[in-house]
């Protein structure tokens, strides 16, 4: 059988545990190539006008391979931590994609909860009974699969620059280099290191976001709360480069939080979606980056 | 303490006998209104959905008036309401009005002792017994079903009236009389007395009106500021409408329901065939009620959403299949800060045209 996963959302994140997972099935993955202008139009025709890029993005990947494979992974990633949330669409992703998309392969759609492996492997069982009837197969699978993710090292700390500034954003923002036209790239060209939320650990990020109000209902923004907080105790960096897609409905709510508690801090907001120009982009980093050795400078002296 | 409130279609009309039958000082803000807009765009993010910003005038407009405390429902996810009173907080606050907000969030969110504790906070300023603070708190859920089935009345009678606009005006008129007394017991025999009316209006059997359910994200169709008043505008077509979320039906379903887990089961289930699982918001309740007035035998269905609502997106994607599959059109209407009045009445004029001529031709079904 040919799985089909699209490089699209979390696929960045997960996709040692999903490509294990299924090749100890046996089965022949097929990626979606990595995101290019073709994805790009395919899914801002395809997908709701309101909804975000990287969604439209994700109806791409999956255009695109449709027709290549028998099942398609659509990750419906309900929750990574216990009472914690993520996007509210990725709940309704397989939704999404039956509505907009016709003529599919079998897509999976069953939900996935990470933070308890017995929730997981529901999940997994879901999946695998699709491929394989043999339940202890889809156990082995499971469990190398998970290994196999808990030996993936996320994260960017680059060293030996002079300034260095946090770069924060959803994963399929970060990592996806087309529609972020490659932003890292950019930033240490003109001698900018980067740092994610990625290298901090998760327990000093809950310690940091006790300081809130309310305890934040989205592991987006506890991460991103809790990484930018520390990183500024601990004077890790220099500024502040926030990768939004616009219309981003959780980024609406952290970039304020952000914007509001750590106020003396630079900040550059970069909005991508399908319209975003290059040249302009890069005028905002140019400046912004100009902005930040001046500081620097001025500290100094 | 002057408590004030935010804005949510009739949600005043009970929180201001419940305060009264408390006894405790309160704010009604002004009624929503372009300044409250312009206030609350001011000084919200940009890109955040509209609810935020008119609940952020509100808010100001009831400073100015003398309010320093917030009484707000809240959530935990995964829509951004739940984040509201987080940042409505911090943003009053580097405007040097330093409100206090009492937030209710379900009790599995944040405990009982905390609920209570917040809970006291205002049930500690009463002046009243305990019997008395049970009985205001019931009194005012009298008031908002009456209110909400009130008008729920209005609006489906008024494709059936004899004389054109007395639907609309006995609403109104209510509305205005019921806010001239301070007793909530006074206060539910006037809403008898227009329920009384109302039951009583002349009407025209005949008449087979079109009917048109309203659906979408709950704020956005119960607050008739944020919708560009549609339903006031339907009534003036001679259209009758239906819609199931109501200040009423929150409590009921979220307050009462909730910790029993039978939230909405009707719309709920109707919902499965194309969303199975609950995304947050009211985005399964959308499909589920969508699917249910097609049943029901309505011609139509409204979605409305603020942009960028991000269950409503989902919803959105699933509606065009419905209404393929069921040959019942549904009209998706996103509404924001900048949204302008006409084309948003063209819209609606030619939706209703389309169901009109729907019902002389072949399609129709009634």
């Amino acid at each position: 059988m040919k799985v089909g996963i699209p490089k699209g959302l979390l696929y960045y994140k997960y996709k040692p545990f999903f490509n294990t997972f299924f090749e100890e099935l046996g089965a022949e993955i097929i990626e979606s190539p990595d995101t290019n202008k073709d994805i790009l139009d395919l899914g801002s025709t395809l997908c709701t006008d309101e909804a975000c890029l990287p969604i439209k993005v994700f109806h791409g990947h999956v255009e695109k391979i449709k027709d290549k494979c028998d099942l398609i992974l659509i990750p419906r990633i309900m929750q990574i931590y216990k009472r914690e949330f993520i996007c509210p669409k990725f709940c309704g992703i397989p939704e999404m994609i039956e509505n907009n998309i016709e003529d599919l392969p079998i897509i999976t759609k069953a939900p996935i909860y990470l933070f308890s492996s017995d929730k997981f492997f529901k999940w997994a069982y879901e999946t695998g009974k699709i491929l394989t009837k043999n339940f202890f197969k889809i156990q082995k699978a499971f469990e190398r699969a998970q290994n196999e993710q808990k030996k993936f090292k996320e994260g960017i700390n680059d060293k030996g620059y002079a300034l260095k500034v946090a770069l924060i954003g959803h994963t399929y923002n970060i990592y996806d280099t087309f529609i972020n036209m490659n932003v890292k790239n950019k930033l240490n060209k003109l001698g900018v290191g980067v740092i994610t939320h990625e290298v901090v650990d998760d327990n000093v990020k809950y310690l940091e976001i006790k300081k809130l109000f309310k305890r934040p209902f989205w592991t987006f923004a506890r991460e991103y709360y809790g990484f930018i907080s520390y990183a500024l105790k601990e004077s890790l960096i220099d500024g502040i480069v926030y990768l939004s897609s616009f219309a981003c409905g959780i980024d609406s709510v952290i970039v304020e939080l952000i914007k509001l508690d750590f106020e003396n801090v630079p900040f550059l907001l970069l909005k991508i979606d399908e319209h975003t120009g290059e040249a302009g982009f890069d005028t905002r980093i140019e400046a912004f980056v100009d902005m930040l050795s001046r500081r620097k400078r001025g500290n100094l002296a | 303490m002057k408590i004030t409130f935010p804005h949510m279609g009739n949600v005043y009309i009970a929180a201001k006998f419940l305060m009264d039958g408390l006894g405790i000082d309160y704010v009604i803000p002004p009624l929503n209104s372009k300044r409250a807009l312009e206030i609350g765009t001011l000084y919200s993010p940009e890109e955040i959905c509209l609810p935020f910003k008119i609940m952020m005038g509100n808010y100001i407009e009831s400073i100015e008036k003398g309010a320093d405390t917030v009484i707000l429902t809240g959530s935990c996810g995964p829509c951004r309401f739940g984040e509201y009173a987080e940042l409505q907080m911090k943003i009053l606050k580097k405007l040097g009005k330093n409100l206090d907000f009492i937030v209710f969030d379900l009790p599995s969110d944040i405990g009982f002792d905390e609920l209570k504790r917040r809970i006291d906070k205002i049930a500690l300023k009463s002046p009243k017994n305990k019997k008395e603070k049970v009985l205001a708190l019931l009194d005012a859920y009298k008031i908002i079903n009456l209110i909400d089935s009130l008008e729920a009345k209005a609006k489906y009678k008024a494709g059936y009236e004899k004389e054109k606009g007395e639907c609309k005006r006995l609403l109104n008129e209510c509305k205005k009389e019921v806010l001239k007394t301070n007793n909530p017991k006074e206060a539910i025999s006037i809403l008898k007395e227009y329920h009384r009316r109302i039951d009583n209006l002349k009407i025209d059997k005949s008449k087979n009106p079109i009917k048109v359910a309203i659906i979408g994200e709950i704020y956005t169709i119960i607050e008739p500021f944020s919708n560009l008043y549609i339903e006031d505008k339907l009534m003036d077509m001679g259209v009758s409408t239906k819609r199931t979320l109501s200040p009423s039906w929150w409590v009921y379903n979220t307050v009462l329901l909730s910790p029993l887990k039978l939230t909405a089961r009707k719309i709920r289930k109707s919902a499965k065939e194309y969303l199975p699982i609950g995304i947050g918001g009211h985005g399964q309740e959308c499909v589920g009620e969508a699917i249910l007035s097609y049943k029901e035998g309505f011609d139509g269905a409204i979605q409305i959403f603020p942009l960028g609502c991000m269950p409503e997106i989902v919803s959105k994607s699933i509606l065009p299949s419905i209404s393929k599959d069921k040959d019942f059109p549904i009209l998706s209407l996103v509404v924001d800060e900048m949204t302008g009045e006409a084309g948003y009445q063209t819209r609606i004029e030619a939706f209703i045209d389309l169901l009109e001529r729907r019902r002389r031709y072949v399609l129709s079904r009634s």
